[in-house]
């Protein structure tokens, strides 16, 4: 979603739209730094919060909807901003990735071949999506993780006012403040299990979203401080690849996949859960 | 239309600079003087690498070129990679990102984010779930494999 400034603004112009939002970002980054970044166990997993989520919730806060600190101009400008902010995060990542290009080449194929884990949005999500009862709606919502430009190629295909467009962008709206507090929660609890790798985890943090990839790839360099550079390497590698490949991804592998299966689940499963466990029981007789 | 890169370096400025220097100082406790040579380095690196993607006309996400830009300046190849790779080392990977959380809380269109369904929140958990464990086993299936780890 780009801004929708007017292309010639001057930087004078620029400067007296946005001083308040510029002055209000600087003083939220020093409060979240200075609240800091916690570490706690839960059960065996080191949960790790940065000040980024402490910031995310004070920018919410202020928001346009909640507080009204801001104008609904300047939570637009916010938004385009993300896109120019996040730039010297990739380039740190770029520069890891260099500084350490033998190993990236080493492991090359491995994230080539497990950008093809992206058909798991599907696995989990669509059975449970029918019955709860929800129907086309599903399909947009699981054929990816619906960031921008999956949710611009499903309206592509089936227009903004379809159902599968509905699900895409619930999933990409949720996504971003659930999907960027939870990845980082769902790294450190599938690291607590020590069955994985941790340079294998760092892989699947390749989620299509720098933030969520921020948040999974820190906690992990967390938990684990003697891969932390390869960590963050690998998980922007394979976010870049995501970016990529991505929506051919969409297109031709993981949006026919999640067709195919919920017009095979769907009989099965609609009706939602109470009717699913009736029929069960009838079958099982027991 | 998105905004020239004149307004483009001033709110990078503005935001990105002033905050990765403070959050580094604060959340690191790296003095800005030693901060600035690393994130003017991944600022100068972002600039290249945006307005390569205006300049080359592909459908690839513009963050793409930046990733590409830091990755060379940073190889073997590159005359400049040691500095670069010293002086960016100073600079927590987390430190450039508070302020994008910050914009990106701002942004956030909360009123339809609480008109969504509890259902359709369940639905988004496990598809980042997915995502993630399906990813990581087959990275771990291949990287076992192929013995990379050894």
């Amino acid at each position: 979603m780009e801004s929708t400034a007017h292309p010639q603004q001057s930087l004078w112009g620029n400067l007296k739209d946005n001083y308040r939002l510029y002055l209000a970002a600087i003083i939220i980054v020093i409060i979240a730094e200075y609240i800091g970044m916690k570490t706690f166990h839960l059960g065996s997993a080191l949960i790790v919060i940065y000040p980024m989520l402490f910031a995310i919730v004070i920018g919410v806060l202020l928001g346009k909807d909640i507080l009204r600190f801001f104008t609904k101009k300047e939570a637009k400008k916010a938004s385009s901003l993300v896109l120019v902010v996040i730039t010297p995060f990739m380039a740190k990542v770029g520069v890891l990735a260099g500084a350490n290009l033998p190993e990236l080449v080493n492991v090359g194929p491995a994230l080539a071949f497990q950008e093809i884990g992206h058909i798991g949005t599907i696995l989990f999500a669509l059975p449970v999506a029918l019955l709860l009862g929800i129907k086309r709606e599903a399909i947009g919502a699981t054929s990816s993780t619906c960031r921008d430009k999956d949710y611009g190629l499903i309206c592509h295909l089936y227009g903004s006012d379809s159902p599968e467009a509905r699900g895409a962008l619930s999933i990409y709206i949720i996504g971003f403040l659930i999907g960027t507090v939870y990845i980082g929660f769902l790294a450190s609890f599938v690291a607590s299990f020590n069955f994985f790798h941790p340079l294998a985890l760092a892989m699947a943090c390749g989620i299509g979203s720098g933030v969520m990839m921020a948040a999974a790839s820190g906690t992990l360099a967390t938990i684990y401080p003697e891969y932390a550079d390869q960590i963050v390497m690998l998980a922007g590698a394979s976010d870049m690849l995501s970016a990529i490949v991505g929506i051919y991804f969409t297109l031709f592998i993981s949006l026919p996949l999640t067709k195919k299966l919920y017009y095979f689940l769907e009989p099965k499963l609609s009706g939602g859960f109470p009717s699913f466990l009736k029929r069960h029981k009838v079958k099982g007789g027991a | 239309m998105a905004m020239n890169m004149r307004n483009w370096t001033l709110s990078l400025i503005l935001t990105s600079v002033v905050t990765t220097l403070m959050a580094n100082l604060i959340g690191n406790k790296v003095s800005i003087t030693e901060s600035i040579p690393g994130v003017l380095s991944l600022s100068a690196i972002a600039f290249v690498g945006i307005s390569l993607g205006r300049l080359i006309p592909l459908k690839i996400p513009p963050i793409v070129y930046v990733v590409m830009t830091g990755m060379i300046v940073a190889s073997p190849i590159s005359p400049i990679a040691q500095p670069i790779i010293d002086a960016t080392a100073k600079i927590s990977f987390m430190a450039p990102i508070t302020i994008v959380g910050t914009l990106a809380g701002i942004g956030l269109d909360f009123k339809s984010f609480i008109s969504q369904s509890w259902k359709m929140v369940i639905v988004a958990i496990l598809v980042f779930t997915g995502t993630f464990l399906i990813q990581a086993t087959f990275a771990e299936v291949f990287l076992n494999v192929t013995n990379t780890f050894e």
